[in-house]
């Protein structure tokens, strides 16, 4: 110091100006800014195979929506002219024309089975988001309440014991002889025991997380156990919380195909009812396409529903960001 | 650990309890009762004031509602002595009316209304229902009856004291006459003839007559000291109960030479073994008293193929096998090489299996087994044939493979980045010692836990896939059920469900605390 002062002939009052302490400057991090659901997306679409599945997924879906609501489809317009019935896709173009309807031929009452599929996939899409939306909502917020108290965790262990041993089945089959099998009293029993596995699912989750050093020494500090439940806990859990949701999602569609094929189904005519009907037409030479279509589209929209939701669910672990 | 274990027990018959108290509540209360004669053919032959009985009368049957028509009253009179048969002929002619009715009838439905309401029951009498010219309408007749609904309590206090029956030599009424009354333990059954060593154990006033005895079917020991009874079904197996329904054996019959005990000798599929005591049947049925020496002449029939329970169990069991052979290792493999062409692949079988639903993925292998492999696609008591449980044994494990390998793969590579494994590389172990000796023994603890469950509910069966296959097994009992309303029988295989997934948590739990020392159960640990 010294020397340097010496050589440059500098006093001390010119080399060094005091700087005051800033309160406001010392709280700045100089770190470049971070968006957690833009990395999300970052993450997601570095993945090339996701955009295919994405933009299938949405294909998929608008398909099933707009393509019934700009076509008019009667199931029965050809009940009475026994030629059409059971027809192939090229006799079936033969016999109406060609049409892009008749591109996977026709059921057993002279219907194109390619408008009554798109059809039935509406109805079980809906059904699924539907499902999906509450028991999701209803099962994260009682799952995490469960979790945080010990209270509520006895009630609610005791709760998840008996509920889980009555049979889903037979609480179907009861409201759907109570109330009439339409969309609604499916939807109402599919979500009125259904959220208690998701609850138990959050439940264990928060429990794993809740008592970790960085919540106890949150709590330390003092903050609230809400703010602990929404600012510690909800962020450490979005990836599981999609994953969950990517394996929800599917799972309502299967399982209305299942509960359709035993013969618990709802009047309206989704993919699983579309099953249901069609199985006799499976063992006779030449229909099979009847029944393998639907099945093929039920698969198609399970899949790739799963697949976009796993792969969403690993965008959104914070580690993959890197 | 004895005493935590049965504190869960306890803990879980409440549960298992309650489960049968909801379950009552939903098929008797909420349920609309007029749902029971939609399929029921005679309900439409019946007309007027009939229909109105048999409703009651069915609903009976049913377990509704008690019913008690005026003429059982008055039997039950007879049967006590207090009135003769005449004065009952008498007393059970009701007219048109009540008005018009005799004055010894007047005197019993006056003491029949009065007995049955004093104990809640409502007394309704129908007047006949008479054409414009004055007949009476075919099935008009007039009746009078008391009934009452079931309340929950005492239905379901019923439902478990019957439930457990304990066989006695009190069983046969005291006033028949049927000889000195008790157990005779013998070396030699009658039934193989006295001469072949044969221990078994034999009644008289018991319901059964053999209460301990061997033969050569599995489990080849039987006793019939204590039975369950979990309802006695209605439409699907109608007069015999869930248990009996879900444990006899089923097929055509099997024929081999029966020696009765007066000693004739006939080729018939009778299994002796299961003579249960039926009052007075040597006297109503000519060939009983040929060919038995008392009235224990209730048998029930050798048949060829298993029972519900046991082609469920059979297919069930293999299959789980078959999971955890493959599916452990191959899991194991996927973390051991993960990102590798294995893991990739198994990753795609995995989502396969979870997205697809099940029903397509069943139907796929039943259409390529029968297909590519020329394998049997429906299942036939009657063949004997080992091939035939092939496709269902492959399409119950697919999923339960598919799953296992997801768990393996999860924990194991949970597992790989804990600090032991981190010592254990840096003492120079390789990989597969690492895998082998240390990661495997810490992943398989939480997929121990799920093996009793596996086990136990192999024996339920699995609806879609027995349905599918057209095998005649315990999965599609409840759906069955619920579609012919046989509510005794929805009530008992729910409890049954229960009292087997109760029993399989706990027994998961202690095979867990058995495997990894670190966990205790007991509270001294805690």
């Amino acid at each position: 110091m010294e020397d340097f002062n010496k050589k440059y002939n500098l006093s001390d009052a010119e080399l060094f100006a005091p700087v005051d302490h800033s309160e406001l400057e010392s709280e700045k991090i100089t770190a470049p800014r971070y968006s957690y659901w833009k990395s999300v997306f970052r993450v997601f679409f570095r993945n090339k195979v996701n955009i295919v599945i994405l933009s299938l997924l949405l294909f998929v879906i608008l398909f099933a929506y707009i393509y019934p609501a700009v076509t008019h489809y009667d199931p029965y317009a050809n009940l009475m002219d026994p030629a059409s019935k059971h027809l192939g896709p090229v006799a079936a173009m033969n016999y109406f024309g060609a049409n892009l309807k008749w591109i996977l031929g026709t059921g057993a009452s002279g219907e194109p089975t390619f408008e009554a599929i798109w059809n039935g996939s509406r109805i079980s899409i809906s059904l699924a988001f539907l499902c999906a939306a509450i028991n999701m909502t209803v099962g994260v917020c009682i799952g995490a309440v469960w979790g945080f108290s010990k209270k509520v965790d006895m009630i609610m262990m005791e709760i998840y014991n008996i509920v889980g041993n009555v049979p889903t089945i037979l609480i179907i089959s009861v409201l759907a002889m109570l109330f009439a099998p339409t969309f609604w009293t499916m939807v109402f029993a599919l979500t009125v025991v259904g959220w208690i596995a998701i609850a138990y699912f959050i439940r264990t989750q928060v429990v794993i997380i809740r008592d970790r050093e960085y919540n106890l020494a949150s709590k330390c500090l003092g903050t609230s156990t809400i703010k602990i439940a929404m600012k510690n806990i909800l962020p450490f859990m979005t990836s599981v919380i999609v994953t969950l949701l990517a394996t929800e999602l599917p799972s309502y569609i299967s399982y209305e195909v299942f509960l359709a094929y035993i013969g618990l189904g709802m009047s309206d005519m989704s993919l699983g009812r579309l099953i249901y009907q069609a199985e006799g037409a499976m063992v006779t030479p030449g229909w099979e396409i009847e029944f393998w279509s639907p099945v093929a589209i039920a698969s198609i929209i399970t899949v790739v529903l799963y697949v976009v939701g796993q792969n969403l669910g690993d965008a959104s672990d914070p580690r993959t960001h890197m | 650990m004895g005493k935590y274990v049965l504190k869960r027990l306890l803990h879980g018959a409440v549960s298992a309890i309650i489960v049968v108290l909801i379950v009552m509540v939903l098929i008797y209360s909420l349920l609309d009762r007029n749902k029971i004669f939609s399929g029921d053919p005679a309900y439409n032959h019946t007309a007027s004031n009939t229909r109105t009985t048999y409703e009651y009368a069915r609903w009976e049957a049913y377990g509704y509602v008690d019913y008690i028509p005026y003429a059982d009253y008055l039997r039950d009179l007879v049967k006590a002595g207090e009135i003769d048969a005449e004065a009952q002929k008498g007393a059970a002619a009701l007219g048109r009316t009540a008005e018009k009715d005799s004055e010894l009838t007047v005197e019993y439905t006056a003491k029949f209304r009065e007995y049955y309401e004093s104990q809640g029951y409502e007394v309704i009498r129908l007047d006949a229902d008479t054409k414009k010219n004055g007949q009476i309408k075919s099935g008009g007749n007039p009746a009078l009856f008391a009934v009452k609904d079931v309340p929950l309590a005492q239905r379901a206090l019923k439902y478990f004291m019957q439930m457990f029956r304990f066989d006695n030599i009190h069983y046969v009424p005291e006033e028949t006459d049927i000889g000195e009354r008790g157990l005779t333990f013998t070396l030699h059954d009658p039934v193989y003839g006295g001469e072949k060593f044969a221990p078994a154990i034999i009644g008289n006033g018991t319901l059964h007559k053999y209460l301990l005895y061997f033969d050569g079917q599995f489990p080849y020991l039987h006793q019939n000291f204590l039975n369950i009874q979990l309802g006695e079904s209605f439409t699907v197996n109608q007069g015999v109960d869930v248990f009996d329904t879900m444990t006899e054996t089923q097929g055509s019959y099997v024929l081999s030479t029966v020696t009765y005990p007066t000693g004739v000798t006939l080729e018939r599929a009778d299994d002796l073994h299961t003579a249960t005591y039926v009052e007075g049947s040597r006297d109503s049925i000519a060939s009983n008293a040929e060919w038995f020496t008392d009235d224990y002449t209730n048998v029930k029939i050798v048949k060829v193929g298993m029972s519900r329970l046991g082609y469920s169990f059979v297919i069930g069991i293999i299959s789980t096998i078959l999971a955890y052979i493959l599916g452990l290792p191959i899991g194991l493999l996927m973390s051991r090489y993960k990102e590798g062409l294995l893991d990739k692949i198994g990753t795609i079988y995995i989502m396969f299996i979870i997205a697809v639903p099940s029903l397509a993925y069943i139907f796929l292998f039943k259409a390529m087994g029968g297909a590519i492999f020329k394998l049997p696609t429906l299942f036939d008591v009657e063949s004997g044939s080992k091939l035939m449980y092939i496709l269902p044994i492959v399409s119950l494990a697919l999923p339960s493979i598919a799953n296992l390998m997801k768990w393996m793969r999860r924990y194991m590579i949970d597992q790989m980045n804990s600090d032991y494994v981190k010592f254990a590389r840096s003492g120079g172990l390789s990989e597969t010692e690492i895998f082998t000796k240390h990661i495997w023994k810490n992943a398989m603890i939480p997929l121990v836990h799920g093996v009793p469950a596996s086990i136990i509910f192999a024996m339920t069966g699995a609806i879609i896939t027995e349905r599918v296959y057209v095998v005649p097994g315990a999965g599609n009992l409840l759906t069955t059920a619920i579609n012919r309303y046989d509510n005794a029988v929805i009530v008992g295989v729910t409890f049954f469900y229960a009292v087997l997934s109760v029993v399989a948590i706990i027994l998961g739990d202690v095979l867990m605390a058995m495997v990894d020392p670190r966990i205790s159960f007991t509270d001294k640990a805690r």
